[in-house]
């Protein structure tokens, strides 16, 4: 390669002069470039990394505002046209994907033959199965299923100067080496670009029910002991979902929490299950039980709320954010009661959900900007009380600079750096995009 | 026999240091102590540790490794030593750091389904204390009586009902661990999940005790299932066995757990201290296990009984008490050792495959046998395709636990090939350093070897494990470089 041109490295047809002002979630770059091949991706790469470019990396553009303070980078590599099924075989149940494939495609193809990939991110025909595993996104049934970290098997994974490594394989047990997998999820695109995957797959379940608890307001006591119960129990929910009051008005038109609880087996299972619930739930909470295409069509509403990175409203009143938090399991019904009282304190509208079996939840926000520092500070202080986080996973780039997106860095820090440095010595990949600057 | 042997002074100054962080009692020096830590249960290579000594926190870890940094002395963590690839063997000169005096339970709090251990709390003891409140700690590999959660971590240990409930690393939430630099780091705090960060539980469960030293852990424990069930699928043919696993899975059922035995294998757990009575002129048996909410689990076992039946079983047998499963489970998970009963010796292999292939390598498992003219016994979690070929030898007899060591290897290369991997649960360890050439390139081995150097930059940490020595290729750029 003599020339520094990237023309030079790709079709021009390939190579895009973005006008006008930067995206409002920044993440952008000055040249975008949308790869089609595995080898595009190296050969980009190797030529960003001699000359030490800085490369973005997108796809779906769902997660495009989560974390990073670099508003345009001299690349955005785009995957969004890098995708289709590489091999699916049916009887081992395992998949493997192009990275820029969407999860509604991964899951139109995959009930052709009965089968899933058991990860319900938001946004399916948007999210793209690298963005998900990079941003390691996850939805209320990883109670069961797990996160992208259980079920990714192997992975090709494209290094800053272009080389292709593999990681893992393609048996769902393999201890050869070091677990590279989990290296790249959640790494924000930090350590390498993924190129393909092999994911773990499941069975479609045999059949769904969906069990709604509606719990009058203030009764967070309630919601607890009742989940606590039915975990000490020996039903199988495949979620425990604390949705707040403004959630569940938005999907059922209850203003109420709501407890949403997934069965997901034999239909005599689930049928017996739901009966359980109906028999141990408190007096007061109002169930609705819903079956198969309901269940499922709720949940894919479920999956449609909150930011997707292309609904930002230009009006400043209605900027809006989200927030992952991380607690103790049961510490989910206390941070979202919390993210309810700091919203009308910080006059800011929250929609939140949370899954008592799995400590994760999310929260998303509407407001003015700067309110919307203010209840980030607020909530993540009193989270952190309980030694909990709060990650900002969305927001525009202006009020990134002003929200810490990550939080304080671990005490472990030069290890992460360390490692960063070992898989991207220039730092040329999504720079200061992850944890403390990385 | 008659109370502590009186000490002589030990001669090596390092053994005094180790004695000052630890205690006097608690490092062994001498020849005759040092014995039973040359090698792990992978006992085809030995080699002498310089001392052992046993630690009771994290603090004694991390002033022992800060002492042999400076004095550039390698070392090596142990837990039970029941590893099967040499991960705790010393090459030769190594300190060992022992974490089984570590095996407090800290704490348990089953509303949040976690539990706080010490890494030489041994396996079986955590489902045991907390069995009376109905949970249980889920990986159990066969060796579970003895072995120890720190072992199963840097392991990635597997067990029989791996298949629906995931392995080690699925439940590991919390790791703290004492850093080849000696610092003393917590990942994963409360064990709440997803922290901001590279996933470094991730990388060091399976990381064969080369990053750190693991000195607490909180794994995620479950409650038990409401009901199970379990049957012995008994059939002449080997091939309708396999076929039987592979339809199971490709119709969507995942059993919790679903092993496999062959015929030598089976004469081997009948002349074991387990017999179950299976009849000896089958091919080949499944153990087959469902389990989850009651009315579900009789639809469950239908399903699994017609794959059968339609792959020409011979006979299901269905567990009629827990008394006579429980049976069946002793029968298998003491497989390996009751091979004991018809091979002086043996070796272990763990390969693994795409399940669908299954049936193909087991034939050419059968070739290699032939071609070497030594028995092996199938005993394996065959529903996650994880085999565990055993090589029955005899190390009396002149050249052939090397020719068992090769016939091993093949099978490794015929897993390989057919898509799989060299090991499945066991690890790398000393024992198939080279067959990671199998499966990766050398830009591979060293973009993990780079990770190493991240962790334990003088590779004094379990030197000489889990990597082949440095390709050519790499050598050759690397000059090139210079
Ligand atoms: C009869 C038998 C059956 C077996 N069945 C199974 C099975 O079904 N599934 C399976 O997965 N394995 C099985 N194994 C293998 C073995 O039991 C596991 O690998 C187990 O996890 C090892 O635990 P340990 O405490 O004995 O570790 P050790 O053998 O003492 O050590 C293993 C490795 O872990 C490292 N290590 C130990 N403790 C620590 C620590 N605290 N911090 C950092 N590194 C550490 C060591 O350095 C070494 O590399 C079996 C073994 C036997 C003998």
């Amino acid at each position: 390669m003599i020339s520094s041109d990237l023309e030079g490295v790709l079709p021009k047809e390939q190579i895009i002069h973005p006008e006008g002002e930067p995206h409002v979630l920044g993440n952008g770059g000055a040249q975008i470039i949308e790869v089609l091949s595995e080898e595009d991706i190296s050969k980009v790469l190797a030529y960003a990394n001699k000359y030490e470019k800085t490369v973005n990396i997108i796809a779906g553009g769902t997660k495009r505002g989560y974390g990073g303070t670099l508003e345009q980078a001299d690349i955005l590599l785009s995957l969004e046209k890098y995708k289709g099924i590489v091999e699916h075989s049916v009887g081992d149940l395992t998949l493997t994907v192009k990275a820029g494939t969407t999860l509604q495609e991964i899951s139109e193809e995959l009930a052709k033959s009965g089968q899933r990939i058991a990860l319900d991110a938001p946004w399916p025909e948007r999210a793209t199965i690298g963005g998900i595993l990079s941003a390691n996104d996850s939805g209320p049934k990883r109670l069961l299923h797990g996160s992208g970290r259980d079920l990714v098997i192997g992975a090709r994974i494209v290094y800053a100067d272009g080389r292709v490594i593999r990681t893992g394989g393609k048996t769902v047990k393999n201890v050869a080496g070091y677990d590279m997998n989990k290296l790249f999820i959640g790494a924000m695109g930090t350590l390498g670009v993924i190129s393909e995957i092999t994911i773990k797959l499941r069975p479609l379940p045999k059949y769904e029910g969906l069990a709604l608890l509606h719990f009058p307001n203030g009764d967070g006591e309630n919601i607890r002991d009742f989940a606590v119960q039915i975990l000490d129990s020996m039903m199988e929910p495949v979620t425990l979902e604390v949705l707040s009051p403004a959630m569940s008005e938005e999907l059922m038109g209850k203003n109420a929490y709501t407890l949403a609880i997934a069965f997901e087996d034999q239909e005599k299972a689930v049928i017996y299950q739901e009966n359980w619930v109906k028999e141990n739930k408190p007096a007061a909470a109002e169930l609705t039980v819903l079956h198969e295409d309901e269940a499922r069509g709720w949940w894919m509403r479920f999956r449609h709320i909150g930011p997707n990175g292309h609904n930002d409203d230009d009006n400043e009143a209605n900027t809006q954010a989200a927030f992952k938090i991380g607690t103790n399991n049961l510490d989910v019904i206390p941070a979202i009661e919390t993210a309810e009282s700091l919203a009308s304190e910080y006059n800011v509208s929250v929609q939140s959900h949370g899954g008592a079996g799995h400590g994760i939840s999310k929260v998303f926000i509407q407001g003015f900007p700067e309110d919307i520092v203010s209840f980030s500070k607020a909530l993540r202080a009193k989270i952190e009380e309980k030694r909990g986080y709060v990650v900002c996973i969305h927001a525009p780039y202006a009020l990134r600079k002003a929200i810490d997106v990550w939080g304080e860095k671990p005490a472990y820090f030069p290890i992460l750096e360390g490692i960063k440095l070992a898989n991207d010595p220039k730092r040329i990949l999504n720079r200061h995009r992850f944890v403390g600057g990385i | 026999m008659f109370g502590k042997k009186s000490r002589k002074q030990p001669k090596d100054p390092l053994v005094r240091k180790l004695m000052d962080i630890v205690g006097e009692n608690e490092v062994l020096y001498l020849k005759e102590d040092l014995v039973a830590y040359e090698c792990d249960g992978f006992t085809m290579s030995k080699g002498m540790p310089r001392a052992v000594a046993f630690v009771h926190n994290a603090e004694e870890v991390s002033q022992i490794v800060k002492l042999l940094n400076r004095e550039k002395v390698p070392y090596i963590a142990r837990g039970a030593g029941t590893g099967l690839s040499g991960g705790a063997t010393p090459l030769g000169g190594e300190v060992i750091i022992s974490m089984v005096r570590m095996k407090r339970l800290l704490h348990v709090d089953l509303e949040n389904r976690k539990a706080v251990v010490e890494p030489g709390f041994v396996n079986l003891k955590l489902t045991q204390s907390i069995s009376d409140r109905g949970y249980y700690y889920a990986p159990d590999p066969s060796s579970q009586y003895a072995c120890t959660i720190g072992g199963n971590v840097a392991e990635n240990a597997g067990g029989a009902h791996c298949l629906k409930y995931g392995v080690t690393t699925n439940h590991i939430l919390g790791l703290e661990v004492v850093l080849p630099n000696g610092e003393i780091v917590e990942i994963g705090e409360e064990g709440i999940p997803d922290r901001p960060g590279y996933d470094l539980i991730g990388l060091l469960t399976g990381s064969e005790g080369t990053l750190g030293i693991i000195t607490k852990i909180t794994c995620k424990v479950l409650k038990n299932p409401q009901g199970k069930k379990t049957v012995l699928a008994y059939f002449d043919e080997i091939n309708d066995a396999s076929q039987a696993v592979s339809d199971i899975i490709s119709a969507g059922i995942i059993p919790a757990a679903l092993e496999m035995m062959d015929q030598t294998a089976i004469h081997g757990v009948e002349s074991g201290a387990h017999p179950v009575g299976h009849p000896r002129d089958i091919a080949a048996f499944l153990l087959i296990e469902v389990d989850g909410i009651e009315a579900g689990i009789d639809d469950q076992m239908n399903e699994i009984v017609e794959v059968c039946k339609k792959n020409h079983v011979r006979e299901v047998k269905v567990a009629q008490s827990e008394a006579e499963r429980e049976l069946w489970w002793a029968n298998r998970k003491t497989g390996f050792s009751a091979m004991g009963a018809i091979s002086p010796d043996y070796l272990v292999q763990d390969g693994v495959i795409p399940r669908t292939r299954l049936p193909e390598v087991l034939t050419k498992i059968g070739e290699i046998s032939k071609k070497y003219n030594l028995r092996i016994a199938n005993i394996f979690h065959a529903g996650d395709g994880n085999l565990h070929p055993l090589v029955l030898y005899d190390a009396r007899v002149p050249g052939e636990a090397e020719r068992a060591a090769k016939a091993g290897s093949e099978c490794l290369k015929v897993c390989a090939d057919a898509g799989g991997s060299i090991t499945g649960e066991h690890g790398v360890g000393i024992e198939k350093k080279e067959e990671m050439r199998f499966i990766f390139t050398d830009e591979e081995i060293e973009a993990q070897t780079n990770i190493r150097a991240v962790f334990n930059p003088e590779d004094l940490l379990n030197p000489g494990k889990l990597f082949p020595e440095p390709g050519r290729c790499v050598e050759v750029k690397r000059a090139k470089a210079q």
